[in-house]
Parts: C-alpha cells; sequence; structure tokens
C-alpha cells in the first residue's frame, strides 16, 4: 500500500517535471528562453518540442508570422489646407526577439512604438504633400480626348496633373521615414499603405456642394447648348428656305422675263410689217374690248367718229 | 483531458496518420470516418502538426494522427471560393434573393482623381491555394485581405477621373484590383488566390446624385430639342423645294403661254394684214365696222370731242344705243 502511495507520487512528480520542462514552439512561433529575466541560448526558431529546466526557466513565445498593424484614424491638413482622414496599415514581424525582448517586452510594447513612428511618419509626409498627389499615382494618365467635354469642364484641365510623386512614392517615404525613426527594438517593418482617405465631414459637405454646382452647370450648359443648336439648326432651316424660295424666284422672273422678251420680240417682227395697220387693229380691239355701259368719249376728227356718223347716217 | 478534447476533434474533423519522416511508429488513434462528415460537402484539407510543428497535408478521407496533444490538425477550407464584401453586407443568402444590409459609408467612400467623392462597393473573391503558407506566414491574413483591398481599390479609383469610374472604367479597375491584389498576396506569400474582383454599385455621394441625374436629364433635353428643331428643319426644306418647283413650273407654264399666244396673236394680225394688203380700203372700213358692231351694243353713251366747243357733244342715249347694231347690219 505504501509502495503504490510512493509509486503515484514518484509518478506524479516525474509528470510534474516533465510538464514542466518540455514545451512546444508552434509553427508560427519563435521562443526565446528566460532565465531569472535574462536570455539564455539564442531564439529558438525551430517549431516542435523543446527542453527547458523545470522551474527556473520560462519561455517567452513570439510570433514569428506577418503582423499587421492598424493606425489610428487621423485627422491631418495637406499641403492645401485640406483636412482629410488617413487611415493607414501596416505589416511588420519580429525580426530580432532578442532585442524584441529586452526593448519592448510584448507585443503591445511594439504596438505603442508603432504607433507613435508610423503616426508621425504619415502625419509628415501627408501634411506635406498636395491631396492629389496622395491620391493619385506615378502612371496617372488621363487621356484628356477620352474625356467627355463636360467633364473636362468641370474639372478643369490644368488640374488634371500628373503627380510628382504619386500615392506609391508617398507610402514608401512614409515607410522610409518609419524605419529611420524606429528606435531599434527588433522589428523590421514590412509595408505601409494607405487604406483610406477621406475628407473630414464638414469639406466633404462642401465637396458635395461643389460636385452639385458643378453638375447643375453642366446640365445648364447642356439645356443652353440644346437651345442653341436648336436655333441654329432652325436659323439654318430659315436661310435654305430663303434661298429656296428666292431662287426659285428668279428663276421665275428670269423664265417669264425671257417669254415676255419672246413674245415682245414676236409681235414687234410682226407688228413692224405695217406699224398703220397695226395700228388700226389695236385701236379698234381696245374698242371692242369695252365693257358695258361705258361712255365714251370720241376725237370729232377721228376715223371712228367718221364711221360712226357714216353708220348712223345710213 | 487531451484525450477528451481528442476525441471531440476527431468527431468534427478528419484525422490521418502520420507518414512523414519523423513518424514510424504509428499508433492508432480514435478515428472517425468520412462518411460522418460527408454532409459537410466542403472540400477540405486538413494541417498536421506535431509539436506544434508542420508535419503534412491530409488530404479529404480517412486519416489518422496521435493522440494525447502529439499532433493537431488545423482544418482550412482550400477549394471553396470565400468571399469578402467591401461597403455592403450581404444577408439571409439562404431566400431566393439576397439581401443586402445597408451600405458602409466609411468602407465605400473613396477620392477619384480629380478629388471628388464617389461610393464604390465591391466583393473579392478569393481561395486558399496554400493551407500551410495560408495559417503560418500572416497572422491576419483575411484582415490583411481585407486590408489591402480597400487600399489597392483606393489607389486605382484615385488614379482615375470620376466620371470614368462611374462608367467606362469599371472593368478595367476589376481586373487591375485583382491583379494588384493577387500581386501583394503573393509579396507576402500568405497562400491566398484572388480569383475575380467585382464592382457592385458605383456611384456618386448620396446627397449628389439628384445632381448628376439632372445632367442626364439636360443631356436628353439637348437631345430632345435637336431633334425636335432637325424634324422641323426636315419638314419645312422638302415642302420649300416643292414650292419652288412648283413656282418654277408655273412660270415656264406662264412662258409657254405668252409666247404661244404671241405666236397666235401675230399669226391673226398677219392673216388680217395679208387681207388688208389685198384691198386696203375694203377691209379697213369693214374692220371698223366690225369693231363697231361688236363695240356699240355694250356702249352706254358716246361723247363727241370737237377742237373749240367747250363741252362734249352727246351723240348718244343708252335707249337708241339698244338699237343701233340693226343698223350697221342693213348697211351690208
Amino acid at each position: 500500500m505504501k509502495n503504490i502511495t510512493y509509486l503515484a507520487l514518484v509518478a506524479v512528480f516525474v509528470l510534474l517535471v516533465f510538464s514542466r520542462s518540455a514545451f512546444i514552439v508552434d509553427q508560427s512561433q519563435q521562443a526565446i528562453i528566460v532565465q531569472f529575466g535574462e536570455p539564455v541560448g539564442g531564439v529558438i526558431s525551430e517549431p516542435g518540442l523543446h527542453w527547458r529546466i523545470p522551474f527556473i526557466q520560462n519561455v517567452r513565445p513570439f510570433d514569428r508570422r506577418l503582423l499587421d498593424w492598424d493606425g489610428d484614424v487621423s485627422q491631418i491638413p495637406t499641403l492645401g489646407r485640406e483636412f482629410i482622414i488617413v487611415d493607414t496599415t501596416a505589416r511588420w514581424r519580429i525580426s530580432d526577439p532578442l532585442q524584441f525582448l529586452r526593448s519592448v517586452q510584448s507585443e503591445n510594447g511594439a504596438r505603442t512604438r508603432l504607433d507613435d513612428v508610423l503616426d508621425s511618419a504619415v502625419r509628415d509626409v501627408v501634411s506635406g504633400s498636395e491631396l492629389a498627389e496622395i491620391v493619385r499615382s506615378a502612371d496617372w494618365k488621363v487621356d484628356k480626348s477620352q474625356l467627355r467635354e463636360e467633364d473636362v469642364a468641370a474639372i478643369g484641365a490644368d488640374e488634371l496633373a500628373k503627380p510628382k510623386k504619386g500615392r506609391g512614392q508617398l507610402e514608401k517615404d512614409i515607410l522610409a521615414t518609419a524605419t529611420q525613426q524606429m528606435p531599434n527594438i527588433g522589428i523590421e517593418l514590412v509595408d505601409v499603405r494607405i487604406k483610406r482617405i477621406n475628407y473630414i465631414d464638414s469639406v466633404g459637405k462642401q465637396v458635395e456642394d461643389r460636385m452639385i454646382a458643378e453638375r447643375q452647370s453642366i446640365a445648364a450648359r447642356f439645356r443652353s447648348e440644346g437651345q442653341g443648336r436648336s436655333e441654329e439648326i432652325l436659323g439654318n432651316m430659315q436661310r435654305e428656305l430663303q434661298r429656296i424660295a428666292s431662287e426659285a424666284a428668279r428663276q421665275a422672273q428670269e423664265i417669264r422675263g425671257r417669254a415676255d422678251a419672246e413674245a415682245t420680240k414676236i409681235y414687234g417682227d410682226a407688228y413692224g410689217q405695217d406699224p398703220a395697220f397695226y395700228s388700226l387693229s389695236k385701236t379698234l380691239d381696245s374698242y371692242s374690248t369695252l365693257g358695258e355701259n361705258t361712255t365714251l368719249m370720241i376725237d370729232a376728227k377721228s376715223e371712228f367718229f367718221r364711221y360712226l356718223q357714216s353708220s348712223q347716217g345710213r | 483531458m487531451s484525450d477528451a478534447r481528442d476525441i471531440i476533434e476527431q468527431l468534427l474533423r478528419r484525422s490521418r496518420g502520420p507518414r512523414g519522416p519523423n513518424g514510424p511508429r504509428t499508433i492508432p488513434a480514435i478515428t472517425a470516418f468520412q462518411e460522418m462528415f460527408g454532409g459537410l460537402g466542403v472540400i477540405v484539407r486538413g494541417v498536421i502538426t506535431r509539436f506544434g510543428r508542420v508535419i503534412g497535408i491530409a488530404e479529404n478521407g480517412l486519416n489518422f494522427k496521435l493522440p494525447f496533444g502529439i499532433d493537431a490538425v488545423q482544418v482550412v477550407p482550400t477549394q471553396r471560393v470565400q468571399k469578402e464584401e467591401f461597403g455592403f453586407r450581404s444577408e439571409k443568402a439562404d431566400r431566393a434573393r439576397t439581401q443586402f444590409a445597408a451600405g458602409n459609408p466609411d468602407e465605400s467612400l473613396m477620392l477619384t482623381g480629380d478629388l471628388n467623392i464617389i461610393q464604390v462597393e465591391w466583393v473579392v473573391q478569393y481561395r486558399i491555394d496554400d493551407p500551410v503558407k495560408y495559417l503560418y506566414s500572416m497572422r491576419l491574413t483575411t484582415k490583411t485581405l481585407r486590408d489591402l483591398s480597400e487600399s489597392v481599390m483606393r489607389r486605382i479609383v484615385g488614379n482615375r477621373i470620376g466620371s470614368d469610374v462611374l462608367t467606362i472604367g469599371r472593368i478595367e479597375i476589376a481586373s487591375a484590383a485583382r491583379d494588384e491584389i493577387q500581386a501583394a498576396m503573393e509579396r507576402y506569400d500568405n497562400g491566398i488566390k484572388v480569383i475575380t474582383v467585382q464592382l457592385q454599385d458605383v456611384l456618386p455621394p448620396t446627397r449628389v446624385q439628384p445632381a448628376f441625374n439632372e445632367v442626364n436629364e439636360a443631356r436628353q433635353q439637348l437631345e430632345r430639342m435637336v431633334n425636335d428643331a432637325t424634324k422641323e428643319a426636315n419638314q419645312a426644306i422638302p415642302k420649300a423645294d416643292g414650292t419652288a418647283k412648283r413656282t418654277v413650273a408655273e412660270a415656264e407654264g406662264y412662258a409657254t403661254e405668252r409666247v404661244n399666244r404671241a405666236h397666235g396673236d401675230v399669226a391673226a394680225f398677219s392673216a388680217v394684214l395679208a387681207e388688208y394688203k389685198r384691198a386696203p380700203e375694203v377691209t379697213r372700213t369693214r374692220l371698223y365696222l366690225e369693231a363697231l358692231n361688236k363695240v356699240l351694243p355694250k356702249i352706254g353713251s358716246v361723247v363727241v370731242v370737237q377742237d373749240g366747243q367747250a363741252t362734249p357733244l352727246p351723240l348718244l342715249n343708252l335707249r337708241d344705243g339698244q338699237r343701233l347694231p340693226q343698223k350697221p347690219e342693213a348697211t351690208r
């Protein structure tokens, strides 16, 4: 009975020692053995089962994967004094766990440092750049001929300039500044990216107002352009109508004139054979065309009167 | 303790015996058959770790692993296409039509190259290509995918004119975003394969939308006004052409008539003249008499004007004029 108790005690003790001396380093981790607060040995980067001296050595695991950093959403004025909201994100990794352990102890400590350095780097770069620089990229290419006329008018052609640096370069600048300013805490900054840029609410409202005004002026331009083009078409139509009508009138006059001339010539040729007889026949014709109840006034010496007298006399 | 956890793990996931070089003696673990999990219907792969170290990948099917916490399995759905939504969340996908939750303005609002505001909603579809990399190269892989997607989409949209984004740029933007997100994932080497990026609603900010509609209406109005005017012109000008032809034709008619009449008149004249030349006196008298014959019945009165006389002398009155026609005939 006593033996069994001893055996059990020994077993418990062995198990305890075993469980306190074996530890697992996960694939995602690297670890440092700490003895009385001081790191012992190198960095254990090989995942798997490892051993330590029980009770006096502790294990500090650190992630060895790529870690993310999510920046505060901060209001920053640009070089052009627009206030914008900038949200950045970065990736980093623990590259030197010993240094990391010595300087910041934990990821939280590292994050605080990252906050300080990255926030200030973002602030420096953003406030030293025009908004367009941050929004556009180096491969900015606006084919003005591809744009609709209305949009170019709304934007203003000179505002479409290619950025000097562009977003990608600014992100690299932020990374460079941050890396330079980062105290040696055993981490490596892999990249910094601007996640979001937006206007602050009040500026956003103004921009929206401007967009509305722009659109409305475009709409107004369309409408007046419509009127203008309609007037132009109607004007052209009027001109065409007058041209057609006047050309026709001219042609008609010419035709009539030619006909009149021809008729005159025909008459002239014929009547010229005997003008005296023509005058006679024309006079008689004109008498015969007199209307009813006319008072005929004739000269007593005229031939017609002579005949009239003779006809009455007979 | 670890045994119990293991049983649960076994029941929930597939298990597998180790095959690697450092797994010589296989201890059969409590196993579960795939039939038990057939209902999951998801193609998955299990990443097996022994004491935290990756020792292999288990495919679908019956697998074994060491119990008591020595081996652990992390199941990663590798074939399933997963998606991340930006600017909206679809919910209740089990209904006939996916319903969308209200937009998430922070996610969808962005700036265009002409520094205007635009709302872009999009979906990133991806697949986990390499489960080991997915698990062990980054900590928050999905969050990183989200962050990067937002960053990339904003860069691309910011590199274009707003009107371009709203209209013709959609397909280009989507494919550029896919390529760029994929490139970033490859740089992180996190085992994610971006399949496609699809733009959903791309709109101007809510407050500006009516103004955009106004522009569209104005454009329609412009077209309508131009069409109306063109229509009027198209109606009026052919008509005027017709009228012009008519005017000319009428003039030609006049001309023909005028010339023909002249010829007729001349012919008549020539005929009479020929007569006249043969017997001038007789013809002359006859002509006068004929004229009188024609004229006298109609004439009201004849007044004779004589040289040296102050007032004209009335020769006939109306009544007498009525009887006169017979008389010249009697003279014949």
